[in-house]
């Protein structure tokens, strides 16, 4: 087939729109827009159970959840966020934004894009179903065995959980390697891959991430599989199997899962920041390099969340040490992005208010995550809420805050609508006054010996006032993402003016109308540097003149 | 050291830290274990802290002094990178991991468990869902949930676990370990005074995680060794008619999960009850021990603990008698 034969019938599949045509949809903008959305619903759903939790814990011996109702929701919440929202999310950016980022006309595999979608809502929509087959599972994001075997977890939950990894995992991979083909293959000419837009770079780092490590878990939930329904004895320590087994199958795909969450954001911000100071990023190829380094990195500190099992000393002084390592690409990051606001013009739109947040905040989850790495004190805070703040520092203040600015940054890109500012900016001051007062506290709950997933706890240890105060935290969250909410649909309600270029930004998605065009350019562009619509719009500027 | 503590907190947060109970936090440390943990603790917090204000402090001023209020449009000036600022960046970091880790060798020689001597006490540390069991291997006693432990002493610990994973834990004593099936850990401490100090498991273990507590009793040496004397005699007989009943119902009713024999050495379902009333709570150390909290739990235990094994069926008349014996048992 032509490419002119391609996009007549793209066209055609466009033109006669309705609601069906997206479900046989192969546009990456459809597949993107419908993750983005999914995703959304899932986050609603995510942070609702959060807030049950807050609700639970607010006082000292409470009632509102029974404690195995507690359980299944914190399960659930932990494996939403992770996998039903976060890297979801980072799909649809990815499968929206890529091919218009590098100047191509669709992704490279555009029927295995629809495949990777619908398995990744079938996944999502079958663990739900637990709740009404018997219960969902109720073992924790990391489900550590032997509590998930039969004898310990004797509903179906465990099961759903199981099936429903396995779905994610393959969704994940297929579109993982849709990504890597993609920009490998459908660059637009000149544009080099030390030309590539960050978030570009960020999502193939996380696709080979996602590639090698998801691998470990298949592994690790088959042989649990196999364990529940068929009698194996893999993690059955009565029958000689190994309960350590599943940790570091878990963790050495789990850590790498954490820069799978966190990269896709990091280059989001480190196209939103650059925009929004007038400035190249700076330091383009340590950077690049740092996020690279990570991936690396990533595959070699899993057992860092194991320091209580008993290890040796050596063990745990090299988990130690590399986990240390991590802080220096971190380091070269938060340092870049610094520098590329230093002497920029800044506007304070919202896009760029939620990525200076991911930048205070993110930082917070890097230095409180140095006492975790550090073995004797880990054995001190692991398991504790110190732990649930450090991760929440990192994934709500990190990854989510990233997301959002790329919704309000690319929203316009989109649906040819700006968010509306205003309630933008209510927004983001509501979530980050709101996160600090929930995730702040568990800093200090976790030191004051408060161990995490307990569904209650007793009067007179000092925790009270603490737990209040995040619940009022939660509430401040809702509010904040209620105004998110009204300010989606309001704006969408809005007529469009299809800006094409709304936020005078750097990268090719800008080069095309918004909403693009189902064949996004109508010429395919031609790049001569790393921020072709800055060349264009500044020719005695341009980077390939000035910039090395 | 403890109004350091209070101090950054505060920083960290800018909210008063007052009329907060006391909590089983390391940074109260009862022992040389804690005593390290806690140091390295603030240390590194004060680096974190160093770093922290200096970064924001940076940031909030680039965002005070670059912001662009009137919408200037000419562009300001491109700066591509500085190879040594980077480098200076990417050195200075890789130095504080050095730092970082000879930090943590220090402290983890500073912790590491003594030499096994003749006068340490020998303790095997059972988890279970969702109970502590102890066993003082050389002294011939088991208990649950409440330890006792003389002052100064070398405490050698062996744990293991009869189900899932669970992590023993209290904080004012030493770091937490995994109690894993299959694999035996061992962790020491000494307390360094005395005094009751709170735990609990930090392993998720499923349904009643949360109510699996435990209690450690510091005590002076001859405190100690009156327990120790207390514990090793048999439990107590029945006297009167209602114990008798009482003592026969605990025998072939309760005894099929929960020993008498003092002396135990692998515990049965549930905890040990020849010297129940020695203990001041029960459940998982959740409860006060008191007749009235009894009398609650054998009417149904499930409101008090759900989900937990002891499903008993007692007349009003049965449970009397139980109280009876059982309140004996001290």
């Amino acid at each position: 087939m032509t490419v002119q034969t391609q996009i007549i019938s793209k066209m055609r599949e466009a033109t006669q729109g309705g609601f069906l045509s997206w479900t046989v949809t192969v546009d990456h903008k459809r597949i993107g827009i419908l993750y983005l959305l999914s995703a959304s619903l899932f986050f609603l759903v995510g942070g609702f159970e959060a807030l049950l939790m807050r609700i639970q814990l607010a006082q000292p011996d409470g009632k509102f959840l029974s404690p195995d109702m507690y359980n299944q929701i914190f399960t659930m919440h932990g494996t939403t966020m992770i996998f039903l929202v976060v890297m979801p999310l980072a799909a649809g950016f990815g499968n929206y934004l890529i091919p218009l980022m590098i100047g191509a006309r669709d992704m490279a595999f555009p029927k295995l894009n629809a495949l990777s979608y619908w398995t990744f809502l079938f996944g999502g929509v079958f663990m739900y179903s637990s709740f009404i087959f018997g219960g969902a599972p109720n073992d924790g994001w990391f489900s550590y065995a032997p509590l998930t075997e039969k004898l310990y977890s004797p509903t179906h939950g465990m099961d759903f959980w199981i099936m429903g990894i396995l779905l994610l995992g393959f969704a994940t991979t297929i579109g993982s390697i849709n990504f890597i083909v993609t920009v490998i293959q459908l660059r637009a000419p000149g544009l080099t891959l030390t030309r590539l837009p960050l978030f570009v770079w960020t999502m193939t780092v996380t696709s080979f991430l996602a590639v090698f490590s998801l691998p470990s878990l298949t592994t690790a939930v088959l042989l649990l599989f196999l364990d529940r329904q068929l009698g194996a004895h893999f993690y059955n320590v009565g029958q000689g199997g190994s309960a350590l087994l599943w940790q570091h199958l878990f963790w050495f795909f789990g850590h790498p899962e954490v820069y799978i969450l966190i990269l896709p954001a990091m280059g989001i911000v480190s196209e939103v920041i650059p925009v929004f100071s007038g400035k190249p990023l700076f330091g383009y190829p340590a950077v690049v390099f740092s996020a690279i380094a990570i991936g690396f990195l990533g595959f070699t500190v899993w057992a860092h969340h194991m320091f209580a099992t008993g290890m040796p000393s050596a063990t745990l002084l090299f988990f130690a040490a590399d986990s240390f390592l991590i802080g220096v690409p971190t380091g070269v990051k938060i340092f870049a992005w610094l520098a590329t606001m230093w002497k920029g013009k800044l506007r304070f739109a919202t896009p760029m208010l939620f990525a200076v947040g991911f930048v205070a905040m993110f930082l917070i989850g890097g230095l409180d995550g140095i006492h975790l790495a550090v073995v004797p004190v880990d054995w001190q805070l692991t398991d504790t809420y110190y732990v649930v703040s450090h991760l929440h520092y990192v994934l709500f203040g990190g990854a989510i805050f990233g997301i959002f600015s790329g919704v309000y940054y690319w929203f316009p890109k989109i649906t040819g609508r700006r968010l509306q500012e205003g309630l933008g900016k209510w927004h983001f001051w509501l979530m980050f006054i709101g996160m600090n007062l929930v995730f702040m506290p568990m800093h200090i709950l976790g030191v004051e010996g408060m161990p995490r997933r307990i569904y209650t706890y007793g009067a007179g240890r000092g925790w009270e006032i603490w737990n209040f105060i995040e619940t009022i935290g939660a509430l401040i969250i809702t509010v904040s993402v209620l105004i998110f909410v009204v300010n989606f649909f309001a704006s969408l309600r809005k007529e469009a003016n299809n800006e094409a270029d709304p936020w005078d930004g750097f990268t090719l998605e800008w080069k095309t109308a918004s909403p693009p065009p189902v064949y996004n350019f109508a010429e395919i562009p031609s790049v001569r540097g790393r921020r072709p619509l800055w060349d264009e719009k500044h020719p005695d500027l341009a980077d390939w003149k000035v910039g090395k | 050291m403890k109004i350091f503590h209070k101090c950054a907190l505060l920083a960290w947060l800018g909210i008063v830290l007052s009329g907060c109970g006391p909590s089983p936090t390391f940074l109260s440390p009862a022992s040389s274990i804690a005593e390290h943990e806690a140091k390295l603790y603030d240390n590194i917090l004060i680096m974190a802290l160093v770093v922290f204000v200096l970064v924001e402090i940076c940031l909030i001023w680039i965002l005070v002094r670059d912001r662009n209020p009137k919408g200037d449009n000419k562009p300001p000036k491109q700066i591509y990178g500085n190879s040594k600022l980077e480098i200076t960046w990417t050195v200075i970091p890789v130095l504080l991991t050095v730092v970082l880790f000879a930090m943590t060798v220090q402290t983890m020689q500073s912790v590491a468990a003594p030499a096994a001597s003749a006068n340490d006490i020998n303790l095997h540390v059972i988890g279970h869902r969702w109970w502590w069991e102890f066993d003082y291997t050389d002294l011939g006693i088991q208990t649950a949930n409440e330890l006792h432990i003389p002052v100064g002493a070398t405490v050698q610990i062996t744990l293991d676990s009869v189900d899932v994973i669970h992590s023993f834990w209290v904080p004012q004593l030493s770091g937490k370990t995994d109690t894993i099936p299959g694999q035996t850990n061992h962790m020491w401490l000494t307390a360094n005074q005395t005094g009751v100090f709170i735990g609990q498991c930090a392993e998720f273990c499923g349904t009643e995680h949360a109510m699996m507590r435990v209690i450690v009793v510091v005590d002076s040496q001859a405190d100690f060794n009156a327990w120790v004397a207390s514990q090793q005699k048999p439990a107590a007989q029945p006297r009167t008619e209602d114990e008798q009943a009482g003592y026969k119902l605990t025998s072939t009713l309760c005894a099929s999960c929960h020993s008498l024999n003092p002396a135990e050495t692998d515990a049965k379902v549930g905890p040990n009850m020849a010297h129940l009333f020695s203990r001041s709570t029960f459940a998982g150390a959740t409860y006060d021990l008191n007749e009235e909290n009894l009398r609650r739990w054998l009417e149904d235990t499930q409101p008090m603990k759900p989900e937990n094994d002891m499903n008993l069926n007692l007349t009003p008349e049965e449970i009397d008698h139980l109280l009876a014996y059982l309140i004996l048992l001290k």
